[in-house]
């Protein structure tokens, strides 16, 4: 855990400069430029809220990813569900009308229910016809992408509006907001504390764990390989839908063109930036959304443009995976040189 | 006689902290058979593969007829005219002998192309050189496996080496073969080669070496004339104090048939006959073993057993029960399972220690459980994995740390007692003491008796004929998929079992034909 903590933080600080470097040779100011960046996401209570809401569908296409990769089936299709999600608590926001209490869960249950039906179909494709996932969920990306946008340029377009978007939700439908900070944080943090109960406590999320880890032995030892894949793909399909689903519900209140923007992949990376670790996918979520939510700032202070933190966000993926293994080889190496030394004396 | 190579204060670690060679000095003369004897993990194969250039070394120094060595590769190795033989043969099974000699030395001739005839022409002087009953023109894919280790050995004589070493060449081979290779390889050192041959077999050692060099632990504990010692100084030298090579069995009357397998055949995908018409059964307080040589059927015979493969014919009964068709889960009731390869089908080594311990017991083991079966009890699994420390003597840290932190030794009495406690009648245990150290395959053999007098029905799959023979009350001997002997342990020899793994039938029977 600590080893985990040091590699983490150390593999930040290394990227900041390498980043820091770059930008040297580009000419801009370092110091200033990530003044602005930390300052328009961390500095003050408006900025914080924004990158604590942006944060929320990169965390859940993370949770979608880290779990689905720990379990073993290669799920990379959290983009398509994550606009099907959004799709189906649009539609479901656009034609029930309830209190506000009965109207949020159900437009949830829609969100969740959208991606497990986009990953389901994915895993039924696996079941019956020997597909691998890995492709099937890929391609289904596309698929939801064209659909969602023939759904909300046709039968769910808003008449006079001059780009493909739906209408407005009811308003019963969005989530609260106090000031600046949106409730969709909390549901965040809801899921967190379900799915982490589900993986470390309960029988089925040690199986997934056990089958990622070996599933010959899981097999053998008597574990349901067939029905927990099911199981795992339904799951991670149903979070990153809900990461759609809370786009809608907490920003726009209605589906426009490009909602998913970069989320879902940006949330694969932070899963394996986390080594599908669940805290670490909040605390690397949290981190990449504080660079991408700072990003505007710096490009309006400084002339550096906001491009340059995917430049920044690559170097940090490269420097932490990368600095993970030489971590563990570095400490191999020392025990061997002790230990040598201590034979030879 | 000249000293060839030394190796002076030799240290090699694996990571995280294994102290494979603990400051080994020794030396090699020009002309000698020079054994290298140890239990496994005693260092053999790395002090070899460290003067092969194999493995680096992280302390220590080579001197090579006088000069400080030191290789990077086995090119350089064999460009210095040291050249190794390893335990797996790496042939390519479509050429012929002489292609597979030549491979990556080809004569070539003005126009770049192979020179075929003269390629063929020199291996066929060396065969003839050296005696060794080959045909160049023979593809390797057709040839015994003895015949295949030859063909290694006179890859290296081909590519002139002077140094030949041998990482336990009678292992493949059968008792009947080893007398010709041991000939074969006198004939090399008398026409002057040096020849390093890693064993632990003693009487072979005995029979074959010049000098012997014995191992423990990753330490030289002495170097000695093989005139001058004999089987029992060895063995104490090899594992530190006298063992028994006798059977520890107690004269008990098993009791009645607990597992049966009946006509039970397994034909794969691809049309491959792996297991035909299998007949045998295990009775309450009754060790089986299955000797065979590798590749004959076991890992058939174990999926069958396990459900991880459908059998194409016959069945598989536990107490009456009939498991043939059955879910994992439903056999796994009536049977506990200890796989050969650990790292592969026994555990998930990444894994923590308390999460293996818990694997099988979370579905059979009520008590593991609460809320009807879906939430884990972690308590109690810590508990569990407690009882399991105490009981099979496991020394470990801590039961959060992975699995791979463990030592093999310990590894397998985690895998052991879990699988143990789970108290099903029949134990199916696939070479249970592989790649363990002497202390270790004691303490399972122990428990495996221990077993046994709990009126366990017991199949045991080995390679080990000295552990068939300790353990065993029946030896069945499994050749290309059948069981062509069922032999009370009592009233067989090791050469018996040993010809029946080769040939599939008894020397006399054998006989009647020629």
């Amino acid at each position: 855990m600590r080893k985990k903590f040091i590699s983490g933080i150390l593999g930040i600080v290394v990227a900041l400069v390498l980043g820091a470097i770059i930008m040297l040779f580009q000419g801009y100011n370092p110091i200033e430029t990530y003044g602005a960046l930390f300052s328009y996401s961390l500095g003050g209570w408006y900025p914080f809220c924004t990158t604590l809401r942006n944060s929320v569908p990169l965390i859940l296409t993370g949770f979608s990813a880290s779990i689905a990769f720990a379990s073993g089936p290669v799920n990379l299709g959290q983009p398509g569900q994550l606009l099907i999600g959004a799709l189906f608590a649009t539609v479901g926001g656009m034609y029930i009308h309830l209190p506000a209490v009965l109207e949020i869960p159900i437009l949830i249950a829609l969100a969740l229910l959208g991606g497990a039906l986009w990953s389901g179909a994915a895993a039924l494709m696996h079941k019956w016809f020997s597909m691998d996932e890995f492709i099937t969920t890929l391609m289904l990306n596309m698929i939801a992408d064209l659909l969602t946008y023939w759904a909300i340029s046709y039968p769910f377009f808003e008449k006079g509006a001059n780009s493909p978007l739906t209408p407005q939700i009811d308003k019963a439908g969005w989530l609260p907001e106090f000031g600046e900070f949106n409730t969709n944080v909390l549901v965040m943090l809801l899921t967190f504390v379900v799915v982490w109960f589900i993986y470390s406590r309960l029988t089925a999320g040690y199986e997934w764990r056990l089958t990622g880890q070996n599933s010959i032995f899981a097999r053998l030892g008597g574990c349901n390989i067939d029905k927990n894949y099911m199981a795992v793909m339904l799951i991670t399909g149903a979070l990153a839908g809900l990461a759609g689903g809370l786009v809608v519900m907490a920003g726009p209140h209605r589906f426009v063109k490009g909602l998913g923007a970069n989320y879902a992949w940006d949330g694969v990376m932070v899963a394996m930036v986390a080594n599908n670790g669940l805290f670490g996918t909040i605390l690397y979520g949290l981190f990449f959304s504080t660079l991408q939510s700072g990003a505007l700032g710096m490009e309006l202070i400084t002339a550096v443009p906001s491009e340059f933190i995917q430049v920044l966000q690559s170097v940090i993926v490269l420097v932490i995976v990368a600095g993970r293994g030489l971590l563990d080889i570095w400490m191999d190496k020392s025990m061997i040189k002790r230990k040598a030394r201590e034979r030879a004396a | 006689m000249d000293t060839l190579i030394e190796m002076k204060n030799i240290v090699k670690v694996f990571p995280p902290n294994v102290v494979a060679l603990d400051d080994v000095s020794t030396d090699f003369r020009k002309g000698e058979i020079h054994a290298i004897v140890g239990e496994n993990g005693a260092g053999k194969s790395t002090l070899m593969k460290v003067l092969y250039g194999l493995e680096g070394r992280n302390n220590g120094e080579i001197m090579l007829r006088g000069q400080p060595t030191h290789f990077n590769d086995p090119g350089e190795a064999i460009a210095n005219r040291i050249g190794m033989v390893h335990q797996e043969i790496l042939l390519i099974p479509e050429y012929t002998i002489w292609q597979n000699i030549i491979l990556g030395v080809e004569p070539t001739n003005i126009f770049g192309k192979i020179d075929e005839a003269k390629a063929r022409r020199t291996v066929k002087e060396k065969i003839e050189e050296f005696q060794f009953n080959l045909n160049p023109d023979d593809k390797v894919g057709d040839i015994s496996v003895a015949a295949r280790q030859k063909v290694e050995i006179l890859k290296l004589l081909y590519r002139n080496v002077e140094i030949l070493i041998l990482d336990e060449p009678t292992s493949v081979l059968t008792p009947q073969e080893i007398p010709q290779l041991f000939s074969e390889l006198r004939r090399l050192r008398d026409s002057g080669k040096t020849i390093l041959f890693i064993s632990h077999h003693l009487d072979e050692v005995l029979t074959l070496s010049d000098r012997i060099t014995v191992m423990r632990k990753g330490k030289k504990i002495a170097t000695v004339e093989a005139s001058e010692t004999n089987k029992e100084d060895l063995a104490r030298m090899m594992v530190g104090r006298d063992v028994i090579f006798l059977s520890k069995r107690d004269g008990k009357v098993p009791g009645d048939v607990v597992f049966s397998v009946d006509d039970l055949s397994y034909i794969d995908g691809n049309g491959h006959k792996h297991l035909e018409e299998v007949n045998l059964n295990v009775k309450a307080g009754e060790i089986v073993g299955i000797a065979g040589v590798e590749g004959n059927g076991q890992l058939a015979l174990v999926n069958c057993i396990m459900g991880m493969n459908h059998p194409s014919h016959g069945s598989i009964t536990v107490n009456g029960k009939d498991l043939t068709r059955a879910e994992i889960l439903e056999r796994r009731r009536y049977i506990s399972f200890v796989s050969q390869d650990r790292g592969k089908m026994g555990a998930a080594v990444k894994a923590s220690i308390a999460d293996n311990v818990m694997m099988t017991h979370h579905r059979l083991n009520k008590k593991f459980t609460r809320w009807n079966g879906k939430l884990l009890d972690y308590r109690y699994a810590r508990q569990f994995t407690d009882q399991i420390e105490e009981q099979f003597n496991v020394s470990m840290g801590s039961m959060d740390a992975p699995f791979k932190s463990l030592s093999g030794g310990n590894q397998q009495k985690v895998i052991l007692g879990r699988e143990l406690l789970l108290e099903t009648p029949f134990l199916l245990l696939d070479q249970p003491t592989r790649g363990l150290d002497v202390g270790s395959i004691e303490y399972v053999h122990d428990i495996i008796l221990n077993m046994r007098s709990q009126d366990r029905a017991i199949l045991m799959i080995s390679a080990d004929l000295e552990e068939l023979f300790r353990l065993s009350d029946r030896i069945l001997v499994l050749h290309r998929g059948k069981i062509v002997a069922d032999l009370p342990t009592e009233d067989t020899s090791v050469e018996q079992v040993g010809y029946l793994m080769l040939e599939g039938k008894d020397k006399e029977d054998a006989k009647e034909i020629h």
